[in-house]
């Protein structure tokens, strides 16, 4: 057979194009975008384990998209529990809590999840063993404090066993500390530092690459359970300066630009192309007594600074009205422990006056330590702090620290200083209990203790009765924010992520950065 | 030469010694890494034994000579924040920092030098006066300052080229000239002042005088005579190349060692820390010693003053 130069051609060309098409035609079918998003902070501890990355407003951006928990939470409703993988649970006691697990769940190494991997996750590997780095089973003991052990029943479900009664296991089992991974993914990548920064979970996304302090690459897991996620791939950037987020924002190099300081943000919407989401999260500003410091050891004195406090004032001022004064440290989301009618001691420079004079206050100087902008506007709040302590005579001298370390720092005199607290899941065992009660951070610091509000810890922590836990938990709000302050509630956190308008996005009431179905609603 | 190579060795050792000493007391001395990295929010019992898993709960004198020790055995210790081998951590961020400041010291000593020379050689001309205004403004805008403003004019406002990240070549240019501007001005600045300094010797009247034309006398009698000063500075760009984009890089997202170190500094990361330093200590003090030996090449008075000794 004779081939002229023409047919050759032909073939050659015929054969190109055979080869080609079938890529050509899968790429055209992916038409879901590939976006960036560009964070202050990606990973404190530089890996992706949420037992080792314990600050909420840094991993909450991403952890929910690759590991889930069992119990889900509605992300674009009120962060209620919902099902997840998990379709159900039940009490089969005071003490045991039964999840059906839902069949098919895929993790992003193609295996199915099934009650192994859920007792895995519980594990001595995971969670408890000796062979962790010593850290980690403290941490999930937190998570955890009484869990007996995790049952498979069959392949679908499985119970935790409690040695205690606790009426917040289903929160426990919605929160973070509880994400579930692949037991063969870890086995097989070996050591807790491997899996730390490669972790396989069941998330709609699955990690690409993941770069400390720079960037996280997160693919569509098209194999998820809740359906084809909207988003081929998402970038999330670090980028430590607000301006040069916002300046990648309005140049088009970015999708996304999140925590964007409240005073931005009217300038960044005279931008047609841009719009700014956000608001209100789960975590109250606060500020905190060591009740050891010679000025603060009368409780009146305490008192008498929160009454000289005007929260609505840094609403206003600092916020644009964007947030609010809650109603102490509780949030609604709490449901049924929600105490109705309370409220943080009201602005009343009169009241603080008259305290500080039945204290004997003769104007000593009072430590007031604060960091650099570590919360949003945090040094302008300490500074309007200052003045508002100025006009009831309160001599605070504020101290501007560059890390937690100076802050707790015992060494000279420890007064007040910033925190923050969240509500982890819908119980107040996770935020009060959790930082001031007797095992809390604040007691653990040496700051503040009070023996009547740790006796009500315990009763909250394994009471089940809930009348009784709520009158118990109304009692800790008056001994914290009246009695024997622990601390002044500011105001509620708002959190704020300016976007391109094209993408048909919206915020949930928390950090998380969620990409799911029902947040992208193209 | 052999005693003037010791003599300087030996005082590169002890300086070397010196910063990381320094370092070591002032990082250990001002925050807690295990505070710092889990955050005061994790149970103290997680604390306590991230401190005696990286033996932060031995005295400080302890911690140091165990630092050192490990140092003479070639160990510059792991990340408190994920365990990987510190020097693993910096090396991998060394070509980002380099692919930024070896363009910008090129930047520097190709726009610096020659308009320094050429404001020297045409003193109090209008061009001699826009190069001085230029290089004043090149070493007194803060590069965070000359950064946001390329960024809002080229990024936000133009569109051509990318705000920051290290997407492609075209993410190199804005912080490159952020950082080729200010360090031209300071070369440019010596260079003019140096130059004019030797253009008024009795050696380059003599040479005019004895009708050596102007071209031979600026190249083979100003320039060699000139060039110590401006390799003085030459040398301590040179000896930045590692560590000198801190601040560049983080007004662009750029992924190298100055990023590294302020995130290890702000995290107490002591082993990320003092091998960075370990690593600009060495490259400052290699510089200086080519920039000693230099002196010796431009200047045979210098070796002879060595040898003297």
């Amino acid at each position: 057979m004779k081939i002229t130069r023409r047919a050759a051609l032909g073939a050659a060309t015929a054969t190109t194009a055979v080869a080609t098409l079938p890529r050509f035609a899968i790429a055209q079918t992916d038409q879901r975008p590939s976006i960036t998003v560009a964070v202050q902070k990606i990973s404190n501890s530089g890996v992706l384990e949420p037992l080792r990355e314990q600050s909420s407003n840094v991993s909450e951006r991403w952890v929910a998209s690759i590991l889930e928990t069992p119990i889900a939470r509605n992300q674009q409703g009120q962060l209620e529990r919902v099902p997840g993988i998990a379709t159900g649970w039940k009490r089969i006691s005071d003490t045991t809590v039964e999840l059906a697990l839902r069949p098919g769940v895929k993790f992003h190494n193609g295996d199915e999840l099934t009650a192994e991997d859920v007792a895995f996750s519980f594990g001595p590997e995971h969670m408890f063993g000796a062979s962790l780095p010593t850290d980690i089973p403290p941490i999930a003991k937190r998570h955890w404090p009484a869990l007996a052990r995790v049952e498979v029943v069959d392949r679908h479900t499985v119970r935790f066993i409690n040695t205690t009664l606790d009426v917040t296991m289903e929160g426990r089992l919605s929160a973070g500390g509880s994400e579930i991974v692949s037991k063969r993914a870890w086995l097989e990548q070996g050591d807790w530092a491997a899996n730390a920064r490669k972790p396989v979970g069941t998330g709609p996304y699955k990690l690409r690459e993941f770069k400390p302090d720079n960037s996280l690459i997160l693919d569509a897991h098209d194999d998820y359970w809740g359906g084809r996620p909207p988003v081929k791939s998402v970038r999330f950037l670090e980028v430590p300066e607000a301006s040069s987020r916002i300046a990648g924002l309005q140049s088009g190099e970015f999708d996304f630009a999140c925590d964007i300081p409240p005073d931005q943000i009217s300038q960044i919407e005279r931008d047609p192309k841009l719009v700014v989401q956000g608001g209100l999260v789960l975590n109250h500003r606060i500020v905190a007594f060591d009740h050891h410091h010679p000025q603060l050891a009368n409780p009146l004195v305490r008192l008498a600074m929160a009454h000289a406090v005007d929260g609505q004032a840094i609403v206003d001022a600092l916020w644009a009205g964007r947030t609010k004064v809650p109603a102490g440290l509780q949030w609604e989301f709490y449901g049924d422990m929600f105490v109705k009618g309370w409220a943080v001691p009201k602005f009343d420079p009169d009241a603080a006056r008259s305290l500080l004079k039945q204290a004997g206050y003769k104007g000593d100087e009072i430590v007031y330590r604060a960091r650099n902008d570590y919360y949003t506007a945090e040094n302008a709040t300490a500074q309007i702090l200052v003045e508002f302590w100025k006009q009831v005579g309160l001599n605070v001298r504020l101290e501007i620290k560059e890390n937690w370390g100076q802050v707790l720092d015992k060494a000279g005199p420890r007064g007040l200083r910033d925190w923050s607290n969240s509500a982890v899941f819908d119980d107040p065992v996770s935020s009060l209990v959790n930082q001031h009660g007797p095992n809390g951070a604040q007691q653990a610091n040496g700051e503040w203790s009070n023996a009547e509000m740790n006796t009500l810890s315990v009763a909250l922590e394994t009471g089940t009765d809930m009348a009784r836990r709520k009158a118990a938990f109304a009692r800790m709000l008056q001994i914290c924010e009246r009695d024997d302050p622990a601390y002044i509630v500011l105001h509620q956190n708002a959190v704020f992520t300016a976007h391109r308008k094209n993408s048909p996005w919206r915020a949930p009431p928390s950090f998380f950065m969620d990409f799911s179905k029902q947040a992208w609603r193209a | 030469m052999l005693r003037f190579l010791a003599l300087r060795l030996a005082r590169a050792a002890f300086t070397i010694i010196l910063v990381v000493t320094f370092a070591f007391v002032v990082l250990r001395m001002s925050g807690d890494p295990a505070l710092i990295i889990m955050s005061p929010d994790a149970p103290q019992e997680a604390i306590e034994a991230f401190r005696h898993a990286w033996g932060l709960d031995q005295p400080i004198w302890i911690q140091y000579f165990d630092y050192f020790g490990a140092i003479f055995h070639g160990e510059l210790g792991q990340s408190f924040r994920d365990g990987r081998p510190a020097l693993e951590l910096v090396a991998e961020r060394i070509p980002a920092t380099l692919i930024l400041t070896i363009p910008a010291l090129l930047l520097k000593v190709g726009v610096g030098i020659p308009a320094g020379i050429h404001a020297a050689l045409h003193r109090n001309s209008t061009t001699d006066r826009l190069v001085m205004a230029g290089a004043v403004a090149g070493f007194t805008v803060p590069s965070f300052v000359l950064g946001l403003l390329l960024v809002l004019l080229f990024s936000v406002q133009l569109g051509w080229l990318p705000s920051g990240g290290q997407e492609s070549w075209r993410s190199m240019i804005l912080p490159v000239i952020t950082l080729g501007f200010g360090g031209a001005g300071v070369l440019a600045r010596f260079t003019r002042s140096a130059m004019l300094e030797v253009l008024g010797q009795p050696y380059i009247r003599t040479a005019s005088a004895k009708g050596v034309p102007w071209h031979r006398v600026v190249r083979f009698h100003a320039l060699p005579n000139a060039a110590i000063p401006t390799i003085t500075i030459v040398g301590f760009m040179v000896g930045s190349l590692i560590a000198g984009a801190v601040v560049v890089e983080s007004v662009f997202s750029w992924p190298g060692v100055g990023r590294l170190l302020v995130v290890a500094v702000s995290n107490r990361d002591l082993a990320v820390v003092q091998c960075i330093l370990l690593l600009v200590a060495t490259t400052m003090v290699t510089s200086n010693l080519i920039v000693d030996l230099l002196y010796g090449v431009l200047d045979p008075r210098l070796r002879a003053g060595a040898g003297a000794h």
